[in-house]
């Protein structure tokens, strides 16, 4: 196993009112390496505080998180990274300055930083790019900036938050396809957030699927699929219709609650 | 050379235009409005004599030093308030008292305790330029978007990274926005503390040719002040663009 999550829980207190609120209840999964596993849940099932976690961006309130490889002495140091749904840029860098912003801050020298982070433009497609800053790029363009940025730093481990909701419809397909495309290139783990149905059963090798508030695991499905998929293959149908009950009902609750 | 730049070049030579046949033809008053080219000719005999530059150099001095040292005693802690709780709850009381006092008001003050000579003016140009800085700076850092933290974070920013390379770059756009209207304000500054207690500097060449009723010098004076505050905003815009590229500008 690359990662084990034992048992995690989050509370939050509110703290205008002092209420708790659970938004991770006793998680537990074992992810192996070269993975592309989804957690798939409606929105506030605590799916992208799980990620967080995972990052060690947030500390949970019960359970811990177990990288037993690097324990074992095969991590690089920087385990995981992560693509923010907002891309989470640096405006003020260029392309070739955010992508190389990890070894930067990890004192990589200058000439071999920006060479890495030209191969890295050029994996993404971005070549010809690397001088633009963030805003004058398209969405699209600038998730790929925040891929190549969390590729930078070589993590084992790649930690997705619905990085592409916020696109249009055509463009969120293109980059599925590369989404695909580097995972099989790299080898790396993928860990994905999405609470679209249709793109977990694309891209997920296995989806676990989450309760609404609070996130507990609901339902754990193999995805043995081979790739490329299609919505209207009878196997995927097939898949999609098995969570499209399940997923309906955890929709229900979390907007009824 | 489009419409508008032709209306607006229009606008300023039919003004001065009609201005000096008004003063020519006797129809007003050379004491209370001199025409155009007679505050030209003035301006250009107190040039060629030094006494114009030498009122601004002795003024601008004043304006730069004050200026300088309020300004980078704004960006830090306001960088340090921004970022730090414990300095912004230290900060936050005493910002909230000085900052609405009109800073001429300390004027009398700084007098006191710093005496007649150049200090005194300095002292009140750095307060009235630290505060402005100080707020937009704050703001500044309160503007830049979390999840750009967390982004340097997991991508291994050390805490002094985290200020050099997000928080510092983040807020340099308020920053900025806090030297502009710092800089109008060193110049309204700077003309108030020479209207007393020194024999030198712009504000003392306008306030003295006032009480001589030499209106020509006064309006060299305030023509004098306008042009330093073009320069100024012109060489602050430039620096801003240098500084910070990324920014959108619209026009």
């Amino acid at each position: 196993m690359i990662l084990e999550v034992r048992g995690v829980g989050k509370v939050w207190t509110i703290e205008r009112t002092g209420e708790h609120h659970v938004a991770l209840e006793s998680v537990s999964l074992d992810v192996a390496p070269g993975e592309f596993l989804i957690f798939l849940g409606p929105s506030g099932c605590g799916k992208s505080t799980l990620l967080q976690i995972i990052a060690g961006l947030e500390a949970p309130s019960a359970g811990e998180i177990r990288f037993p490889a690097a324990a074992a002495g095969g991590g690089n140091g920087k385990l995981t990274s992560m693509v923010f749904q907002d891309y989470a840029l640096f405006p003020w860098r260029t392309v070739i300055a955010n992508v190389a912003f990890g070894p930067e801050v990890r004192h990589m020298p200058r000439g071999a930083r920006l060479a890495q982070a030209q191969r890295l433009i050029e994996l993404v497609n971005l070549k010809g790019f690397e001088h633009r800053y963030p805003h004058e790029l398209s969405g699209g363009m600038r998730q790929r900036v925040a891929l190549a940025r969390a590729l930078a730093n070589d993590p084992q481990i790649l930690l997705f938050d619905e990085p592409l909701a916020a696109l249009d419809s055509q463009t969120r397909r293109v980059l599925q396809d590369e989404l695909l495309r580097i995972w099989a290139e790299t080898g790396k783990t993928f860990i994905y957030v999405t609470h679209s149905l249709q793109e977990a059963v694309l891209l997920g090798s296995r989806i676990v699927l989450m309760t609404a508030s609070p996130g507990r695991v609901k339902r754990v499905l193999d995805v043995p699929l081979p790739r490329p998929r299609h919505l209207t293959g009878r196997a995927e149908a097939d898949i999609l219709d098995r969570l499209d009950a399940d997923l309906s009902d955890e929709v229900k609750r979390a907007l009824a609650s | 050379m489009t419409r508008t730049h032709l209306r607006k070049a229009g606008s300023v030579l039919l003004l001065l235009l009609a201005w000096q046949l008004l003063v020519q033809t006797g129809r007003l008053s050379e004491l209370f409005l001199p025409a155009p080219l007679s505050v030209l000719a003035r301006m250009w005999e107190m040039t060629r004599s030094g006494e114009l530059p030498w009122a601004v150099l002795v003024s601008l001095n004043r304006v730069l030093q004050g200026f300088v040292y309020g300004a980078l005693a704004g960006i830090v802690l306001g960088l340090l308030a921004g970022a730090v709780k414990w300095i912004e709850d230290v900060l936050d009381p005493w910002v909230a008292a000085v900052y609405p006092i009109p800073k001429s008001a300390l004027f009398p003050l700084f007098l006191l305790w710093f005496g007649l000579g150049d200090q005194s003016k300095i002292a009140t140009i750095a307060v009235g330029v630290l505060f402005l800085v100080l707020v937009n700076t704050v703001t500044g850092v309160k503007s830049i978007n979390p999840t750009l933290l967390k982004a340097a974070v997991d991508l291994g920013a050390s805490r002094l990274q985290i200020f050099t390379k997000v928080i510092l770059p983040g807020a340099l756009p308020n920053i900025f926005t806090g030297l502009r209207l710092g800089a109008g304000m060193a110049l309204i500054l700077v003309f108030i503390t020479e209207i007393e207690a020194t024999k030198a500097g712009l504000g003392f060449l306008l306030w003295e040719a006032f009480q001589l009723l030499d209106t020509k010098q006064v309006f060299v004076g305030v023509v004098t002040f306008g042009m330093l505050g073009v320069a100024s905003t012109w060489l602050l815009q430039w620096l801003e663009r240098l500084g910070c590229p990324w920014v959108q500008r619209s026009n």
